[in-house]
């Protein structure tokens, strides 16, 4: 004959406890998540330059040169567009019939 | 006192940070870690591409985050053969600490948030390898190979050679050929590992209904296939140094780890493991392959973050 195993379900208040416990790490691991989210971006922003084509994140393009191609074909035809607008009017000259 | 009050199932008990850990399979979250830690410094190296130690780290953290995503799903759809095999018996949810409904919670939650902190510490190709990494183990593997074929070790070995390359585009935001030669030395490491094992374990596999190698074609058959695909890893195994990935220390400690490794598996194959008959010697040979086994591939992979990480690389041929 072999001893019998309690089989007893944990007691609410240790369960409770445990819920709690968790909840806490649960607590400190998003902590840990937003400053190391923050640290990243910050450390991102400092490498970044602005000035130039240099993205920070996903641009929403996965063929960077092919954007940068079409952002160059916009800018040529806007530049020609203008171009076309600026340019001064053709002088008609009137036949002067005296 | 009555033997019916005897407990046959297993016990519910209240749940630890252990289990939540465990669930993450933390021992294959450290080989993982290892090998992108080793092509992200292999990448620096080779490129000459820098990446900031504290972007680094993210990156690294990304990846173990991810492993241990994936580890969670699938302990949350196996934990029906882990409750019949003794040996994952104890595992979280099988010995009920850990709810299923909260592994898959953890498992896809820290998905999420793995390839988020990726994508936002290098680029999107290492974020995207890093997604299709954790897809590929957790339900390509888990959910449809497992099961299903006896190859599922050596199709879903894929899952596990991810690693080095997300750590190389991690830093260079590409995947070229040497990415790929570490991706190909795990992808042919695994089959001889698991299956080693698997000559220990078979009758747990089979209990499982599991159809792994040695229950499908028998423990002969696995031998020779161990042996077959320790035969192709070898030259795989070396083939950095054709590249220029690895160097003279490479060379020497890949040469020597191949030949062991070798060895091993001529062994394996002329012995009785996994056979009914077998005996405590031939359980020690395949435990012994098996561990080996774990030795080679770190053996390869340290040898290239000491080359490329502490400057020790002199290239074979002064190439």
């Amino acid at each position: 004959m072999s001893e019998p195993v309690s089989q007893s379900e944990p007691d609410a208040a240790d369960v409770l406890k445990a819920q709690k416990r968790r909840n806490v790490w649960l607590a400190w691991a998003l902590v840990a998540f937003v400053v190391i989210v923050g640290v990243t971006t910050a450390v991102r922003i400092q490498q970044t330059d602005f000035s130039g084509g240099d993205k920070l994140y996903f641009s929403g393009y996965l063929d960077e040169a092919a954007k940068d191609q079409r952002d160059r074909e916009a800018v040529e035809r806007a530049r020609a567009a203008q171009a076309e607008v600026d340019a001064p009017e053709p002088v008609v000259e009137e036949a002067e019939d005296e | 006192m009555s033997l019916d009050m005897t407990v046959t199932q297993p016990q519910a008990r209240l749940a630890t940070a252990r289990d939540y850990v465990e669930l993450m399979k933390p021992r294959i979250m450290m080989l993982v870690v290892f090998t992108a830690l080793a092509g992200l410094i292999a990448a620096i190296g080779v490129t000459g591409q820098g990446i900031n130690p504290v972007l680094a780290s993210v990156a690294v953290l990304a990846v173990a985050l991810g492993s241990g995503a994936a580890g969670a799903i699938n302990m949350w759809y196996d934990s029906d053969i882990d409750a019949v095999m003794v040996r994952t018996s104890t595992r979280p949810i099988p010995s009920g600490a850990v709810p299923r409904s909260e592994a898959l919670a953890m498992g896809l939650i820290m998905s999420a948030l793995s390839v988020l902190l990726m994508w936002i510490a290098s680029n999107v190709l290492a974020a995207g390898l890093l997604a299709l990494s954790i897809v590929y183990y957790g339900w390509f593997y888990t959910m449809v190979l497992k099961r299903r074929t006896a190859q599922n070790i050596v199709i879903g070995g894929a899952a596990g050679a991810f690693p080095p390359v997300i750590g190389w585009a991690a830093v260079t935001g590409t995947t070229p050929l040497d990415a790929w030669i570490l991706f190909a030395i795990i992808f042919f490491w695994t089959p001889p590992h698991f299956w080693a094992l698997s000559l220990v374990a078979h009758k747990e596999y089979e209990k499982a209904g599991v159809p792994m190698l040695p229950v499908t074609n028998g423990a002969k058959s696995t031998r020779l296939h161990i042996l077959l695909y320790t035969i192709l890893l070898a030259p795989i195994g070396l083939a950095p140094l054709a590249t220029g990935l690895g160097g003279w220390l490479y060379g020497g400690v890949g040469a020597l780890l191949t030949v062991a490794f070798l060895y091993f598996a001529v062994k394996v194959f002329r012995s009785q493991a996994g056979e009914a008959e077998a005996g405590d010697p031939e359980r020690k040979l395949a435990m012994s392959m098996f561990a080996f086994s774990i030795l080679y591939l770190f053996g390869l992979f340290a040898a290239l973050i000491v080359e490329h990480g502490f400057g020790l690389y002199y290239p074979l041929g002064g190439i």
